[in-house]
């Protein structure tokens, strides 16, 4: 695989202009008949929304960085037992949700920090399997510390959100709350793309002696990595707890670190256009497979890797950015 | 005390045994493509499953010493050759793209695996007879029976079976030539397809004899066996240096000792205040400081970073 | 089973101007993955109910269209497949789920669009949490594991019991009720241990248990563990009485385990024995014709559950949500599980529980609650 390093200025194709263009509008769209959708409909969009927040996240660690995190779903798990714990009857507490948010977001990044300490000398796979047993190990914290996490049986009767003074609960409530926190994460994780750090994660995925011998401090620059993505995935987890209004140790598997992976892997990695494209593909399609109920596995596993033998690096190419769209749309 | 010991050991060694077995086929695998095999799982599962269907339509009045035999012989080639047509199909096209797109690929086939098994024979567990005769032995204040000698046995001759092969035959030789480097073993002329495809039958057919010891041992199935135990056996080729044979065999027994002890001694070693159920993050937690302090496992060699990252991950 | 009463009949001729429909049924349990024998097992027997009433015309010539869906065990796919039922109109009220943490989260959902739920789900949490649309027509975790606690201490005269369990909502929650009630009735817990729920191998810790002498093992853990633990048991030469919960009432417990090892196992069910009454009989064989295998510990469940709607039905003077919600908690009937009627809070009021001894091939009934 030759280094294909995505370049922001690079004007794009016309057609990928038409279909750029097409995809905005939809978007556009599909926002503005959400008022008018079944409730079913806005949920399956919110599952959407949710793995878009920890796409982006979960892709400043591989699409960026280029390592390897297959224990994701530990700080999804912190930030919806942060909310859980402190929003609840479990211990009583009632705290605001802007202040479970900013203690989710500090606890995920000591997580962060912590899971990247060690694995700071190692690469490719080895990273992939102790991330992955620090993922395990969060989850069977989780389902073993009863008095505080109530064990298997999960947290119920968790509050709804309060943001000053509305109450945000019904799956159309939930999904404005999410389209806004993904625009404004997007546009982070967008900024930082283009930045000085954004520029050393790549640097470091495509050859970390070269970074460096040019005087890059990868330690930092990984560790930064780490504790940003586990931020956002943290906060994911603060508002997947509060639309549940439930959890348990079961939400927050193995599985659903693989799904969020496969998410960046189909989209593209290292795009966010991507994530939201493999967020679509793979929250969508079993729900569409649902009257195949016992194929759907089936189905769903021959789809997987039939996209990526035909797609592997993603559907969404690599040159089809928003700065690429945005540029476009400036130049009209 | 000594009987508890003695019992407790000879358990490790059965469960280890069999970990080992599928260990094995993880590590030729990762050794040649470099690849963490998610379906080798369900190969494990699928082996079971033939045996299941040979019983049932052979030998349906018990299968005697030379009906086993022609189980694990029928099961091992018939698993290789689905191994065979599944890196053919869904690997072989990513041989040359980033390191996570054939991973991914494998996890895809391993759901789809695990969701036809359960099309066709039903999710409920399936019962399965012993294929070797079961007899309890007393020994020293232990009990042990003879389908886990059995198993032993049985693992060990497979072991070393395999271990003639990679030393001093020429296939042998030849795959141990592509998983060293495969851009030269090419350059010498040796037939990098055929080579791995030999991996991908091996493996895999060894993980099917693995399943069968499994099903016989336990003497239930189920389409979703392969997920945990081929996590574990996993967990137990990176302990004995991901790549390496010898390893591979050694990281199974560790784990099987580690999980057998850990499960036993933590209750008493923390005072009751750390039960059983934290044995995983226990096999985890000495997964990761193995890799922190000697990240190549066991037995791997030393790897630099520069070999490792001869394929880009993304 | 068709029982009239002059009730229905009077109702029968009020309501008999009314417009006969298709009434929509949602149900949900894992059909994929794990547990996806538990939830095929359970669907079917809600079929074979509906099935029935659809064949001999209907309740007050109303059908039922069955519309069984996958939830995976999931808690996010439950709250979809929640949302999906209530956003469809022809649904009038939904047997779901099998898990209790898919129940919890989808409580509110069912609650907000006014459905009435039939749960199958046995944390008591569920009824706790101050909803009223709905019933549990199966006895939950306090009197699955009461009982065997107290038949341990009185009948077998146990003094020692050691209590394992998987880890999961259902297997510690009966587990540390039957520590609360052995405790209580003067017998004492010699130790607590739980294993994953995907272990198949207990050698290590029932070598542990030897060394505490219990009298009876109890083991808070569903098919196939109950059989692989109980074949463990007995290979390790742990000579205790073994206790397990429902899932472990099938013929699958006795050929897995073994039928030496299965000798004198414990299983704690809410079915009098299944050839105990012509109906049972009947729905066990009816069941292997339709489906073409053996019924499933959880079928008769389901099919319970499909009566209580049928009931229901029968009882609401308008087959809609608003109807059959508003006679939910007043069904009153005799089931395969024996007499149904609820609690306020939806529970039933009296859950006997039989408890039953593995002889030779089958199970024989060796107690029975409050009696």
């Amino acid at each position: 695989m030759s280094a294909v390093s995505s370049s922001a200025t690079k004007a794009p194709a016309t057609s990928t202009k038409v279909v750029g263009f097409a995809l905005i509008l939809a978007a556009v769209v599909l926002a503005a008949c959400v008022p008018f959708m079944p409730n079913y409909y806005v949920r399956v969009l919110d599952s959407i929304l949710i793995y878009v927040l920890l796409g982006m996240g979960l892709n400043i660690v591989i699409g960026y960085a280029g390592l390897l995190d297959l224990g994701f779903v530990a700080f999804y798990a912190i930030g919806a037992y942060t909310y859980a714990l402190l929003a609840s009857p479990m211990f009583d507490l009632h705290l605001p949700f802007l202040v479970i948010v900013l203690i989710a977001c500090v606890l995920g990044a000591i997580a962060g920090i912590l899971l990247g300490i060690p694995v700071l000398r190692l690469r490719g796979d080895y990273l992939a399997i102790v991330t992955l047993g620090f993922g395990e190990i969060i989850r069977v914290l989780i389902n073993n510390a009863d008095r505080v996490t109530n064990g298997p049986k999960g947290i119920a009767a968790i509050d709804r959100i309060n943001l000053f003074g509305l109450t945000i609960s019904t799956p159309k409530d939930i999904f404005w709350l999410l389209l806004v926190t993904c625009i404004l994460v997007g546009i982070v994780v967008w900024r930082l793309q283009n930045s000085i750090l954004g520029k050393a994660w790549m640097a470091i995925r495509e050859d970390q002696d070269a970074a460096r011998g040019i005087g890059i401090n990868t330690t930092n620059a990984k560790l930064a990595a780490f504790s940003i993505s586990a931020v956002i995935g943290s906060i994911a987890g603060v508002i997947f707890a509060a639309f549940q209004r439930f959890v348990s140790p079961e939400s927050f598997t193995f599985h659903e670190s693989v799904l969020i992976v496969l998410i960046i892997v189909i989209g593209g990695v290292g795009n966010i256009l991507g994530v939201i494209a493999g967020a679509f593909i793979l929250i969508l399609l079993p729900e569409l497979l649902r009257d195949y109920a016992e194929y759907r596995m089936l189905l769903l596993g021959l789809l997987m890797a039939v996209l990526i033998i035909v797609r592997p690096h993603g559907l969404v190419p690599r040159s089809f950015t928003p700065a690429s769209l945005f540029s476009w749309l400036r130049f009209r | 005390m000594t009987g508890l010991i003695l019992q407790q050991a000879v358990n490790a060694l059965t469960i280890g045994a069999i970990y080992a077995l599928i260990a094995l086929g993880y590590t030729m695998v990762y050794g040649v493509l470099r690849l963490i095999n998610f379906a080798h799982g369900e190969m494990f599962m699928l082996g079971a499953y033939a045996a299941l269907i040979f019983v049932i339509f052979l030998f349906p009045h018990g299968a005697g010493l030379f009906g086993a035999l022609f189980i694990f012989i029928g099961a091992f080639i018939a698993i290789g050759l689905i191994g065979v047509a599944i890196e053919r199909a869904a690997y072989k096209p990513l041989r040359h793209s980033s390191r996570l797109a054939p991973m991914l690929s494998s996890l895809g086939i391993s759901l789809a695996l695990q969701a036809a098994v359960q099309l066709v024979a039903g999710p409920q567990p399936i019962g399965f007879a012993t294929l070797f005769p079961a007899i309890h032995l007393q020994f020293a204040g232990a009990n042990i029976t003879t389908v886990q000698i059995g198993i032993i046995l049985c693992a060990l001759l497979l072991m070393f079976a395999l271990n003639r092969f990679v030393s001093s035959t020429r296939l042998g030789i030849n795959v141990r030539a592509v998983s060293e480097n495969m851009r030269t073993a090419q350059l010498l002329g040796i037939d990098i397809d055929k080579a791995i495809s030999l991996i991908f039958f091996i493996g895999p057919g060894l993980g099917a004899i693995a399943g069968i010891l499994y099903a016989s041992y336990y003497g239930v199935m189920t389409p979703t066996m392969g997920v945990i135990v081929g996590l574990k056996a996993f967990t137990a080729a990176i302990l004995g240096g991901i790549g390496s044979i010898p390893g591979a065999m050694i990281g199974g027994f560790v784990l099987g000792f580690l999980e057998v002890f850990g499960t036993a001694m933590l209750p008493i070693l923390t005072d009751g205040y750390l039960g059983t159920e934290y044995r995983d993050i226990f096999a985890f937690a000495a997964l990761i400081l193995v890799l922190l302090f000697k990240p190549s496992g066991l037995l791997g060699e030393r790897v630099s970073e520069e070999t490792m990252v001869y394929k880009r991950d993304f | 089973m068709k029982r009239t009463i002059a009730g229905i009949v009077a109702a029968l001729l009020l309501t008999a101007g009314a417009q006969a429909e298709e009434l929509g049924v949602g149900a949900a349990a894992p059909i994929t993955g794990p547990q996806a024998y538990f939830g095929t097992t359970l669907q079917n027997g809600m079929r074979m109910y509906f099935d029935e009433v659809n064949a001999a015309g209907g309740i007050n010539g109303n059908t039922f269209v069955f519309h069984g869906e996958d939830d995976k065990a999931d808690p996010r796919e439950g709250t979809l497949v929640a949302q999906k039922f209530c956003d469809d109109d022809s649904i009038v009220a939904v047997l779901a789920h099998f898990n209790s943490g898919v129940a919890l989260p989808a409580l509110p959902i069912y609650s907000d669009c006014g459905m009435p739920q039939i749960n199958i789900a046995s944390n008591p949490a569920i009824t706790q949490q101050g909803f009223e649309h709905i019933v549990r027509p199966i006895a939950n975790d306090f009197a699955q594991a009461g009982f065997p606690a107290q038949y341990a201490r009185e009948t077998l005269k146990a003094e020692k019991a050691a209590v394992v369990h998987d880890k999961q909502a259902f297997g510690q929650g009966v587990a540390e009720i039957f520590s609360d009630n052995f405790t209580k009735a003067g017998g004492t817990v010699t130790s607590t241990s739980s294993v994953n729920p995907t272990d198949v191998d207990f050698t290590a810790l029932i070598t542990q248990l030897k060394g505490q002498q219990p009298d009876v093992v109890y083991l808070g853990a569903v098919m196939p563990q109950l059989a692989l633990f109980a074949k463990q048991m007995k290979e390790q030469g742990l000579n205790a009485r073994l206790i397990v919960p429902d899932g472990g009432y099938t013929p699958d417990l006795i050929s897995q385990a073994g039928k030496d090892a299965a000798q004198g196992v414990l299983v704690s069910f809410q079915v009098p024995p299944m050839d105990s009454t012509e109906a049972l009989k009947k729905f066990a064989a009816d069941y292997k014709a339709k489906f073409g295998q053996d019924v499933g510990a959880y079928s008769v469940y389901g099919y319970v559950a499909a009566q209580v709607l049928g009931e229901a039905v029968k009882l609401a003077e308008e087959p809609t949500r608003e109807g059959i919600l508003a006679v939910l908690h007043d069904v009153k009937f005799d089931s395969a599980l024996g007499p149904i009627e609820f609690t306020p809070e939806g529970e039933l009021t009296t859950a006997p529980i039989f408890l039953y001894e593995v002889k030779d091939d089958g199970f024989v009934l060796a107690g029975k609650s409050g009696s």
